[in-house]
């Protein structure tokens, strides 16, 4: 029998910008969702490694072949390189908490993955697909609900999970989440990216930047309303390192997302029992990176003054909060539960 | 400002009630993957009733089945003859002569009503509804005067292309300008683009267009592309899946102990149209497709009929009307693609296009006078 192997639960987020995994053992990590093959014998001899994966493979990328192997939180279809770049990612992130590739050091390994909450039937067969040789066992949860039961916030609460690739809705009734609890927007932290890029290059055309310099210029300076100070980014411009002031820009691109948030919030909202709304309004949970912007919470709670006022409270640790829900769930479940589930 | 950025510790219930809540989550959640392991379809959620609840909702059920089913025979009834006299549920209905299918289905809700004594107007949203009946799409004519006409891809988004760099993009923007000359000169349709140039736009946005200008019908104009170079052809698209024999099973079981509620009657008639919308589009696919076929067989013997197919295209699955995706040429294969290349040939896909749209407002407009309206 295979009773006696050592048990590793785990959550895992696989997100479109990020990866985290939280394992019982203790440990969490997180990797940024890229994937990078050598290109070709020089680079091999250069990197070393057969594969290269998060801000290594991000580091080197001019010598790679580059793969961010998961589009709006769910991996891109008909791309058999972007699936083994899925698998590539989940062998990291297991071996970073301790999976030995092929033999999982003799351990028998509970995996709940968290995805976008209104992921298809044919997207969670492939991550299904994906985790196969990976797991003993898997649970495929939607990320929101993820969140929800990790901070068990499980009644009369609205999760918004805004993430890279996709913003999550969930209200929490005290049930398993059904469609019409749920919403996805694919706008999101990369739209944001996309924004903001745009409205850089039209105001400044001769400058040089790429897509990365844009994120981490939002993940430092996003706002909405005021801002406390001017964004201003290095970039060359015509091969000159030239300082440009982009506050105007991050402000726009970032508000650009308010008006499907607050669509979908109310939509949703609307859809609440009438005796329970205001309960709803007053507990509703922004996590996720993007959910990281400045200013955020208090624009929503202004928005809410609308329909009669709410609470939004905006969690601090958004990498782990998707992954450390996971693995409540996986630790929660009964082994007999588990059992249903292998294969 | 910045007092928001706290973590949240939520919530009121007891640890008692929390580890109940979370229990039965495990217990659904552990069925939903067990469902997608196996292949079944999502199960519909519910928190299931007290026994004398589901009794008290069960008569419910009861009289608006006989509500629901007055109403679709009352109006195959008007359609057929103005002579019988309705059934008596049905005659403050009858009174109202509210020519609009839909007005009459809400109105049919105060017919209902919840059992005596035991629940508030609100309390009464728990009481469980009835199985939608089956609904006969042709008791819903409504006419077709504006068609949301979607280009494929656009922007960075090509689509699909040939060594020689024809863009699926570049294809599919031509053939809806083409299409909507026709629709508005010929044809008389109000048209509404969901892209009129190079731009990209998420698939969300195209069906929000449509949504928002509350059009008819939808079309999604697209170029194949086939591993296998020799095949060509047409083939259309409408919301699936509708061709699993698995899912009407299951349907059946569920409804059987339904726990929906009263409040869910809404969502039940929204379910009611959603099937008729998708039977519209079935009907709106096969018209479209027959109409490519025979139209550019003249130019193009060898075109083949891929068929008229469901799937789960998210831009069908957005919008809230009869919506269609063609597939209007075969960009993988070296003669299709020559053609395509042709002004001239485009011109006679977005003429067969516009005579499968036609042909269905044509049948959708003799329904409704089929219908006496």
């Amino acid at each position: 029998m295979t009773e006696s192997k050592p048990l590793l639960q785990v959550g895992i987020d696989l997100g479109t910008s990020r990866s985290s995994i939280s394992a019982s053992n203790g440990q969490r990590h997180v990797v940024e969702s890229y994937v990078g093959w050598p290109l070709d014998m020089v680079a091999r001899k250069v990197l070393k490694k057969p594969v290269l994966i998060g801000q290594e493979a991000l580091d080197n990328r001019s010598m790679l072949d580059l793969h961010r192997p998961l589009e709006q939180g769910l991996i891109k279809d008909n791309s058999e390189k972007d699936e083994a770049a899925v698998r590539e990612l989940l062998w990291h992130l297991l071996s970073l908490v301790g999976v030995a590739r092929d033999t999982r050091n003799g351990m028998k390994v509970r995996a709940v993955v968290g995805v976008p909450a209104e992921a298809l039937r044919v997207n969670k067969q492939n991550v299904r697909k994906a985790m196969h040789d990976a797991v003993d066992s898997l649970m495929i949860v939607s990320e929101p609900f993820a969140v929800a039961y990790g901070l068990e916030a499980l009644l009369h609460t609205m999760v918004i999970d805004l993430g890279a690739g996709t913003t999550d809705f969930c209200v929490m009734n005290g049930r398993l989440p059904t469609d019409e609890d749920q919403r996805t927007l694919t706008q999101a932290g990369d739209w944001i990216d996309e924004q903001l890029s745009r409205l850089t290059r039209e105001r400044f055309p001769d400058a040089r930047f790429s897509i990365h310099m844009v994120r981490a210029w939002k993940e430092e300076a996003s706002f909405v309303g005021n801002s406390r100070a001017p964004v201003v980014v290095t970039v060359p411009v015509n091969g000159k390192p030239t300082q440009i002031d982009i506050t105007q820009e991050m402000r726009q691109a970032c508000e650009a997302l308010l008006p499907p948030i607050v669509e979908s919030m109310f939509d949703l909202l609307s859809r609440v029992q009438p005796e329970y709304q205001e309960k709803v309004r007053n507990n509703i949970i922004v996590s996720g990176g993007t959910g990281l912007i400045r200013g955020l919470g208090p624009r929503l709670e202004q928005e809410l003054a609308a329909v009669g006022g709410g609470k939004v409270k905006v969690v601090k640790d958004p990498v782990f909060v998707g992954s450390d829900g996971g693995l409540s769930i996986a630790l929660d479940a009964p082994d007999s539960d588990w059992e249903k589930l292998t294969g | 400002m910045e007092g928001s950025r706290t973590l949240v510790s939520v919530m009121p219930p007891s640890k008692p009630n929390v580890d109940r809540l979370k229990r039965r989550l495990l217990r659904d959640l552990v069925q939903q993957n067990v469902d997608l392991i196996h292949g079944l379809a999502r199960r519909p959620l519910r928190p299931r009733r007290p026994p004398y609840l589901r009794l008290a909702g069960a008569l419910a059920l009861v009289l608006l089945s006989t509500a629901l089913i007055g109403s679709t025979r009352l109006l195959s009834t008007l359609a057929a003859s103005p002579a019988p006299p309705p059934p008596p549920a049905s005659q403050a209905l009858a009174a109202s002569r509210d020519p609009s299918p839909l007005a009459t289905l809400s109105s049919l809700a105060p017919l209902a009503p919840p059992p005596r004594g035991s629940r508030s107007p609100a309390v009464a949203a728990d009481l469980p509804a009835p199985p939608a009946p089956p609904l006969d799409p042709a008791v819903l004519p409504l006419a077709v005067r504006r068609v949301a006409l979607d280009a494929g891809h656009g922007g960075d988004s090509h689509g699909a292309q040939t060594p020689l760099g024809l863009l699926e993009k570049d294809l599919t923007l031509d053939i809806a300008r083409r299409l909507r000359l026709l629709l508005e000169e010929r044809h008389r349709f109000d048209v509404v683009m969901t892209r009129r140039d190079d731009n990209g736009i998420s698939l969300a946005e195209r069906a929000a267009i449509a949504n928002r200008a509350g059009a008819d019908i939808f079309v999604s104009v697209h170029v194949n592309w086939i591993e296998d170079r020799a095949a060509r052809g047409v083939e259309t698209y409408y919301l699936g899946p509708t061709n699993d024999p698995y899912l009407s099973r299951l349907a059946a079981r569920e409804n059987r102990d339904s726990g929906y509620s009263m409040a869910d009657m809404r969502q039940l008639l929204d379910g009611i149209y959603a099937g008729v919308r998708q039977d519209k589009s079935r009907h709106l696919a096969e018209m479209v497709q027959g109409a490519l076929f025979r139209s550019l067989g003249r130019v193009n013997p060898r075109i083949e009929d891929r068929g008229v197919k469901s799937a789960p295209f998210l831009v069908l699955l957005s919008t809230r009307m009869p919506a269609i995706l063609a597939e209007v040429s075969c960009l993988s294969n070296a003669e299709e693609a020559r053609l395509l290349a042709r002004p001239l040939y485009r011109q006679y896909i977005a003429e067969a296009l516009a005579g499968g749209l036609e042909a269905y407002a044509s049948a959708a407009r003799g329904v409704a006078a089929g219908n006496g309206s």
